[in-house]
């Protein structure tokens, strides 16, 4: 046998041996990691409401009590009434409500952004007065860690806490990362609309701002509700939402 | 009988210290520098690498003498590569919350020189039991400084080791306060930096 074709078959085994063991590896673990991304995600948006804090090390068990007791998550059409999960047309957006024993506190919009290099995920919680930001997190991001990837810092997310998506008159108008600190870079009346930006991230600052507009656009229908005071009545849960 | 014995005891504490891999031969830097922010990433990242070496070395070296000469380097990353996601899809499964803190340098254990260093120089030439042992004494070596360097940025930087508040408050009171900067990359540099001057001095005396 020439040493080429040894190679070659060297080759061929060692690949077929490696993908087989990446094979067995992945779909072993994969009930697991579901599990885990599931209980991500859950945290996020407690925390997006401000039920948890960064700093709790909280178990899973706690943590799926906390969201099975406050969260409820339905869907709403384009002009922001609530639909039956069967009944859904395929434009309905996912929504979900923290309920403080029977009022609502705030609704929570999943942001699924475009990043600089791929998928932002995460969640805006608004408080119910349909303007105010309360809270914002991201669970998964594929941004360069320690440029990009500081989206995920808290004081990155903290930043968003009490922010406007209207401006002064009402209207809408999202919110933007500004590039570099607010006090120093956005004029008076505009700094209700703005975060602090990371330095050396422009760019995915640039991205999820313009994909925050996109996404609350959609729901300003919803937001506009709020804002009236209409969005006012507890619907059954619709079963979950399962987004992703 | 005793000579097998002390050469694989040699191979296995050689590395721990007197050939560290980040303190001597200066591998390894990149992650130290970017997992030792507390002390938590950096035992689970050790431990990460020092599986991935051991095993990688194991394999390597069991199949030394059929790895075709003229491929054996692409033929070694393909191990170490699988070792690599292996291990990071067991944290996935395991310590999401910390695999999420790793992020990428999990998966940048392939490009650490010390892994394709040990497999080049010692795994292609030692049987598979010296080179498994070698494996750990270097991710020994390697874990080591990451928790010491860890340690002394943990507690200096955040008050804290392992999560837990060790600073007392009365200290905070009487107007101590963290230093901001250990929890920058360029404080792990200098206490790296530190470390290889006294092992340099204890070492050359």
């Amino acid at each position: 046998m020439s040493s080429n074709t040894k190679s070659i078959l060297f080759a061929i085994v060692l690949c077929f041996v490696c993908s087989l063991l990446l094979t067995i590896a992945s779909s072993g673990l994969k009930s697991y990691q579901v599990r885990n991304i599931n209980l991500d995600r859950h945290k996020n948006l407690l925390k997006s409401a401000g039920l948890i804090d960064d700093q709790d090390n909280n178990a899973p068990a706690y943590i799926e009590k906390l969201y099975s007791e406050n969260i409820k998550s339905l869907w709403v059409d384009s002009s922001g009434r609530i639909v039956k999960e069967p009944e859904r047309g395929e434009k309905a957006l996912p929504i979900y409500l923290y309920i403080k024993r029977t009022e609502i506190e705030s609704y929570i919009v999943p942001i699924n952004a475009q990043g600089l290099w791929g998928k932002i995920n995460g969640y805006l919680a608004l408080s119910r007065d349909g303007s105010t930001v309360s809270g914002f997190t991201v669970y998964k991001h594929s941004e360069t860690p320690g440029l990009g990837g500081e989206i995920e810092r808290s004081w990155f997310q903290k930043n968003f806490k009490g922010k406007k998506i209207v401006n002064k008159e009402g209207k809408f108008v999202s919110i933007s990362i500004a590039r570099g600190a607010v006090k120093d870079v956005v004029q008076e009346d505009l700094k209700a609309n703005f975060v602090d930006g990371i330095s050396g991230a422009t760019l995915t600052g640039k991205f999820l701002s313009a994909s925050m507009k996109d996404i609350l656009k959609e729901y300003e229908s919803v937001s506009v509700k709020f804002r009236q005071n209409m969005f006012k009545e507890i619907p059954g849960s619709s079963g979950a939402v399962n987004q992703e | 009988m005793k000579t097998a014995e002390n050469k694989a005891l040699m191979v296995l504490f050689e590395p721990v210290w007197k050939n560290n891999p980040v303190m001597v031969q200066i591998l390894g830097i990149c992650s130290s520098l970017a997992v030792t922010v507390q002390l938590k990433t950096a035992i689970v990242m050790a431990l990460a690498l020092t599986l991935v070496v051991a095993f990688s070395n194991l394999a390597i070296s069991a199949l030394r003498n059929m790895i075709p000469r003229n491929i054996r380097i692409i033929a070694e990353l393909c191990i170490v590569a699988t070792l690599v996601i292996i291990a990071d899809e067991i944290l996935k499964a395991f310590m999401y919350d910390i695999s999420k803190q790793l992020s990428v340098f999990v998966g940048l254990i392939i490009t650490n020189c010390i892994v394709m260093g040990r497999a080049e120089s010692f795994a292609l030439a030692n049987p598979p039991f010296l080179s498994f042992l070698d494996g750990i004494g270097n991710g020994i070596g390697y874990g080591s400084i990451l928790v010491t360097v860890a340690f002394i940025r943990e507690l200096l930087g955040s008050g804290k080791l392992l999560g837990f508040d060790v600073i007392p408050g009365a200290f905070y009171s009487a107007g101590y306060e963290n230093m901001g900067f250990m929890l920058l990359a360029p404080a792990a540099f200098i206490i790296i930096g530190l470390l290889v001057w006294l092992h340099r001095t204890l070492f050359n005396k």
